[in-house]
């Protein structure tokens, strides 16, 4: 069993050099260059790769990184998932050694316990080589493009296999393998990457990416020749030091302070319930830290999120803390000392399944420190989280083709966004899911057999306050052949919070066979639930947390939310505290300013 | 043949341009108005007058045609003071405009605010009703409940209604019937968008946003387009009025104010059209376009004579515009980009002084350092203001504000700053530029600049180096390029209709009889315009793609009695072949999916024989007016200062050099050489 030591991976990695000796309208300019690499190696994986989930959802996250490691500029797919695209690099880095990195080797590398967040996630990295000051040519950056693939082996097409027993069950692990050695292509390397996975496109979505990190490559050099290695170099080190900079400005003027905070994932695959997350962060002048001890730590359980994945979730919901314009480099998540005690859920002992665990409790490392902070920040406290499970999947015979559909139900709903403080929620998702693009039914309705009926915002779903939360969706989906279920749901019994006063949004609920005399209703997974043609699955998708105190909201909003239907005429009274007189049917509502003061009055007591 | 006219608006000068019965073309600049941009057209029209010396009603009468570039759909997005827009939309699809496939445009940014709506949630009336994507009816239209959204509409003081049924693009049955009782129920409704007809295909966000910003801004159009037609009637010009789309062509009002989409970010096309004929006039196929103005810089990339178009991820003011547009791309880089230093690091716009107050040099109240600001300390503009003299510039505050908020943080001397704040800048735009070639698999050292808009011709130079390319075109008429482009474009006439099925499994007879329908309606379309058949380009495409993919393509398609069975095979192997050609790969053994059928008709229109009159002076020292000392990196160096306005075609001037033109500068580097050609562009040839 290999065990590497993932918190020593992510440390701290010196400076390239001692005094950087550059000036800064020329960091500006190499900086933006590199920028302008990370999105031509993204684009090149979407024009070059043929399955639509590298080529069409924006899950691509293209990074550059110094010869040590340490991440000099991005260009973002999913924000969370990004911050764990570096540490497999590392691992290369240390396992192979700088010997065996040579010009013109390219890597691939997928594993949650060598850097990685989650199996179908393969990193494709190559190093740039070129000639010093000494005339000696040597690794100067690294290039690295990461993206999510449809499979990668295991026991449940897909890589979301949630009740596999250990990490082999869900997938093919490779921790670091040489495809392109100098240059010359690794056919036996390829072949077998190739033979573990189901995908048939899946080798040429790699070579996607493989061409993506050599195009990079050859820019990286032509940008290297024209400015020279030293100036590159001290112009990462430039990057790194002003992020850095930033990051401190901003936490040196929260308050100092030590501030904790609890979150539960109702359960683990398996129905173990209660999954605990502690955070205690301490704020002392410009200095950040993040302690997760005494989160959960029995070990029976099935939810684990590798200390990489802990760390992107982390690093993702801090940034959406800061000024957004502050570059996302080493700088930034250096800046944070990360306290995560091995065997708890969020930085399992090896070998653990992280299916689950990747999203969940993975994704709620967001919401307990936006928790922790609300009172400090409270107008930046707004978790950058989702309360899913893992996609619901259904697999059946098209009766149309005669061949298995699986359905990954990918399409678009609405649900789990928190209000911040001046702000209503709004959309579907929250903003860290911003460069998401999901299938809608005018696409997915011709390539499965079902009817998507609708998937309009819940009435009253998403949390009071003084700002609202974002109503979550009704969704109705008929299916047009027999077929079976697969899910696992969270969010029923901890709905997202409410902050600095709000009231939480409504809970998940999800039903199979939706409306049928024997309906399946989810209590924590669906394991291959049988459906028949013409019946109904449905969720009720959770609503956003509402910010602040539901009876300091304007009655002109809460009157407009009932024009709109986000809000009932009865939850204006019942979670506002605002009456409203004349009906909605006859457009002739009113606020009742009066009893509306003296019911507010009477509720604050 | 009588005198042809083009009005482009932009945001700070309504630019016009005029080829007379003799082919001499003038140009000249008047004030927006921001108001009513009718007025500044009308006046343009004066000035011209004025020039020949003739009573606008004179010129007039003599007029053939009016080409007009309009801002009214781009600035009715800006302001969301558009008509009140109601939607009737299949129920349990009330939301899709809210929820954006899920979209938000900045990640890291949690207060980000949500698009003003088109139309809010009480104004989207779900009805009951639904087609198969085959469109097949699987819910029947309840007309009472359209009945009752109608007036509910009509309650909420709606004045434009947008219908929007899932798989409508299949079958348009019920939302043509849904038309049919809201012209009962509202018969002086201002506005209807029937989705199917705004955009003939899925999915259906991008269809919903793209018919609700239709019916949003429709409204608008047709009242200026009516308020124009009326002056122009006033002061005597009876002939036609065309308009330029953003699909890089013009047409009628009456096409266009079916399709005020299409008006839509039309603005920066005109330019490019211009400079696509420009260019091939000059010899050059493959080019990047770029538009450099006071507040943003345009680009786009053209092949083989052709701009690259646009059909997908088209976002314009947070809405998603679903028709195929000419794909200029925009960043906040301009003359007027604030420069400012941020704990240690120098940022160069996108924040802009614009036009007003604008940069410091110009006097009129600006405070922060701008690029223009950087030119200016730099010299590469007359302070002595233009050839055209309107005015004089304040190099000294220039200066002054640079140490300021630039030099002084930075530690730095105010050139070295100033320099900075060019290479920024520069750098931002070649960023830019490297992206959208990125995005299309194009390589810069294979194509030329051509460069045009106010700062076009000070950066052009500078741009191109960064890009590694070598040839630059500036035309004369860089600063009114987009007049002079709408009144070169063509007539395009773009249609699609949906037939979504396996190649295999087309109807041969319903493929045929769509392609019949659409020429009809291309030919009722172009009717007004007077062009005989001959003049008209026609292109027949079959839409297609692999299942699962969110885009099509376009694959030249066979008519009539060619389109037969051999044919579809044929096209499937054409679809492979262009889809490997042009994304790197193909499935052989995949059956293509047909979406649709589509036609594009060009009709063309006269086309001038040069852009700008030339001087007529071979010898340029003869028009050398000074010299201005002039900083290129290392140190400032004496630079001649030419009256590009005298010079002959053909003239050649040995970089450094400046050569003033009415409303810009050509600045010319050492090691650079500039030609002015016969068509009246100056060609620089970098080492």
């Amino acid at each position: 069993m290999t065990d590497v030591d993932m918190v020593q991976l992510a440390g701290h990695r010196g400076r390239l050099i001692d005094v950087p000796d550059v000036d800064i309208v020329t960091a500006e300019v190499i900086r933006g260059a590199m920028e302008t690499i990370c999105f031509e190696m993204a684009v090149y994986v979407s024009r070059t790769a043929t399955t639509p989930i590298l080529n069409q959802s924006n899950e691509r996250n293209a990074t550059i990184l110094d010869a040590k490691g340490r991440l000099a500029a991005l260009s973002v797919g999913i924000p969370q998932f990004m911050l764990t695209s570096t540490l497999p690099v590392r691992f290369a880095l240390d396992f192979f050694g700088e010997d065996e990195f040579c010009e013109g080797d390219v890597f691939a590398a997928n594993d949650p316990y060598h850097g990685g967040g989650h199996l179908p996630d393969y990193n494709v990295f190559a190093p740039v080589f070129a000639e010093g000051e000494d005339g000696v040519r040597r690794m100067v950056l690294i290039a690295s493009i990461q993206c999510h693939h449809g499979d990668t082996g295991g026991g449940v097409p897909g890589g979301y296999n949630v009740t596999a027993g250990d990490i082999w069950g869900e997938g093919v692990r490779w921790p670091a393998v040489k495809v392109i050695d100098r240059g010359v292509e690794r056919r036996d390397v390829l072949y077998a990457l190739q033979t573990n996975n189901r995908i048939p496109s899946y080798i040429g979505d790699l070579r996607a990416q493989i061409g993506a990190a050599q195009l990079a490559c050859e820019r990286l050099e032509r940008l290297i020749d024209r400015y020279g290695a030293s100036v590159v170099e001290g112009s990462v080190d430039h990057m790194v030091d002003y992020a850095a900079r930033r990051f401190r400005e901003e936490v040196g003027a929260w308050p100092d302070g030590v501030y904790e905070a609890d979150a539960y994932v109702d359960h683990d695959p398996l129905g173990n319930p209660d999954i605990h997350l502690h955070v205690k962060i301490t704020v002392d002048g410009d200095k950040l830290t993040i302690d997760y001890t005494g989160s959960d730590t029995r070990q029976e359980i099935q939810a684990w999120s590798t200390f990489g994945n802990t760390r992107g979730y982390t690093v993702g919901q801090i940034a959406s803390m800061m000024d957004p314009e502050i570059p996302k480099n080493e700088g930034f998540f250096d800046q944070i000392e990360l306290i995560v005690p091995k065997g708890c859920v969020l930085n399992p002992h090896p070998d653990r399944p992280v299916s689950a665990g990747t999203h969940h409790p993975g994704a709620d490392v967001g919401e307990v420190i936006a928790v922790a902070m609300q009172h400090v920040l409270p107008d930046k406290a707004v978790p950058q989280t989702y309360k899913t499970g893992i996609p619901t999947i259904i697999v059946g015979q098209d009766p149309r083709t005669g061949t298995t559909f699986t359905d990954h139900s990918a399409e678009v709903y609405a649900g789990w966004c928190n209000a911040g403080k001046g702000m209503d929620a709004w959309g579907a998702q929250n903003a860290s899911f911003g460069n998401l693009w999901k299938a809608t039914a005018e696409i997915n309705e011709s390539l499965y057999p079902h009817i998507q009926w609708g998937r309009d915002y819940r009435t009253d779903s998403g949390g009071p306050g003084q700002w609202r939360g974002l109503c979550g969706s009704h969704y109705e989906k008929e299916v047009r052949a027999d077929a079976k279920v697969y899910t696992y749901v969270v969010g029923m019994k901890y709905p997202m919070p409410g902050i600095c006063g709000g009231e939480p949004g409504e809970p998940n609920r999800m039903v199979i066979r939706y409306g049928s005399d024997d309906e399946f209703v989810v209590k924590h997974t669906a394991d291959w639930v049988p459906i028949s043609a013409g019946e109904r699955v449905m969720y009720d998708y959770g609503g956003g947390g509402g910010w602040g105190n539901p009876l300091d909201r304007d009655p002109q909003a809460v009157l407009d939310d009932v024009l709109d239907e986000y809000v009932s005429h009865g939850a204006a009274e019942r979670d506002y505290g605002v009456v409203l007189t004349g009906t909605l049917e006859d457009l002739t509502l009113t606020v009742d300013e009066g009893a509306t003061a003296k019911l507010r009055a009477s509720r604050r007591r | 043949m009588g005198y042809r006219v083009g009005v482009d608006v932009g945001g700070t000068f309504t630019d016009v341009i005029c080829v007379t019965p003799e082919g001499e073309v003038v140009l000249d600049k008047t004030p927006t108005t921001l108001d009513d941009q009718s007025t500044g057209v009308m006046n343009g029209l004066a000035l011209l007058a004025e020039r020949f010396g003739r009573p606008l009603a004179d010129l007039c009468g003599d007029l053939d045609i009016l080409v007009h570039g309009t801002t009214t759909a781009d600035n009715t997005m800006i302001e969301m003071n558009g008509a009140a827009t109601g939607l009737l939309v299949t129920e349990g699809h009330r939301d899709e405009i809210e929820m954006r496939r899920v979209h938000k445009e900045e990640i890291w940014d949690p207060t980000y605010p949500a698009p003003l709506p088109i139309a809010r949630r009480r104004a989207r009336i779900p009805i009951p009703e639904r087609m198969d994507f085959e469109g097949n009816v699987l819910l029947a239209l309840d007309e009472e409940a359209v009945r009752r959204g109608v007036r509910r509409l009509r309650q909420l003081e709606v004045r434009s209604i947008a219908v929007m049924f899932l798989f409508s693009f299949v079958n348009p049955a019920h939302e043509r019937r849904a038309a049919e009782i809201i012209r009962e129920e509202y018969p002086d409704v201002e506005h209807i968008s029937l989705s199917h007809e705004v955009m003939a295909r899925g999915p259906e966000f991008e269809r919903t946003s793209t018919t609700l910003v239709n019916a949003y801004v429709a409204p608008r159009i047709a009242a200026y387009v009516g308020q124009l037609q009326e002056k122009l009637r006033s002061a005597g010009y009876g002939g036609p009025l065309l308009i330029m789309q953003s699909t890089g062509g013009v047409m009628p009002p009456e096409y266009v104010s079916r399709r005020a989409v299409s008006l839509l970010a039309s603005g920066p096309t005109g330019g490019v059209m211009g400079a696509a004929l420009a260019a091939s006039r000059a010899g050059v196929g493959d080019f990047v376009a770029v538009d450099m103005g006071g507040t943003s810089f345009d680009l786009c990339l053209v092949r083989d004579g052709r701009p690259e178009i646009k059909t997908d991820w088209n976002w314009r003011y947070r809405y998603y515009i679903g028709l195929p547009m000419v794909d200029v791309q925009s960043v906040g880089a301009g003359g007027g980009s604030i420069a400012r230093v941020r704990q240690g690091a120098l940022l160069v716009g996108p924040e802009s002084a614009g036009s007003n107050p604008g940069p410091v040099c110009y006097g009129r109240g600006g405070t922060r350092p701008t690029v223009t600001d950087a030119d200016a300390v730099l010299g590469y503009l007359p302070a002595d203001g233009f050839a055209g003299g309107r005015m004089t510039l304040d190099v000294d505050s220039a200066r002054a504000a640079i140490e300021r908020d630039v030099a002084g943080p930075l530690g730095i001397d105010v050139v070295e700053a100033a320099w900075g704040v060019e290479r920024i800048v520069n750098a931002n735009m070649a960023d830019a530029t490297r992206r959208v070639l990125a995005s299309h698999g194009a390589d810069a050292r294979d194509l030329a600049l051509i460069a045009y808009g106010g700062n076009g011709a000070v950066h052009a130079w500078a741009i191109a180096a960064e890009l590694g390319i070598d040839r630059i075109l500036v035309p004369r008429a860089a600063p009114a390029f987009s007049a002079l482009g709408v009144l070169v474009a063509d007539y395009v006439v773009d249609l699609l209709r949906a037939y979504v099925v396996p190649l295999s499994q087309v109807e041969l007879g319903r493929l045929r009889g769509l392609l019949i329908d659409l020429r009809d309606e291309a030919a009722k379309e172009l009717e007004p315009t007077g062009l005989t058949l001959d003049q008209i380009d026609i292109g027949v495409f079959a839409q297609m793609c692999y299942p699962g993919q969110n885009f099509d393509m376009s694959v030249p398609a066979p008519e009539g009695d060619a389109l037969d069975e051999p044919a579809l095979l044929d096209l499937a192997e054409r679809f492979h072949d262009q889809h490997e050609r042009e994304r790197g790969f193909c499935f052989r053994n995949q059956q293509p999916l047909l979406r649709g059928a589509r036609l594009v008709a060009r009709g063309t229109t006269p086309k001038p024989d040069h852009f700008a009159e030339p001087g007529t002076e071979p010898d340029a020292d003869a028009t050398r007016t000074g010299t201005r000392s002039a900083y290129f990196g290392s140190e400032f160096v004496d630079t001649p200062v030419f009256d590009g306005t005298r010079l002959a075609g053909g003239a050649t001037i040995a970089g450094p050099a400046q050569i003033e033109e009415p409303f810009t500068v050509v600045v010319v580097p050492p090691g650079t050489t500039a030609r002015l050609d016969e068509l009246g562009n100056y060609e620089l040839t970098l080492d």
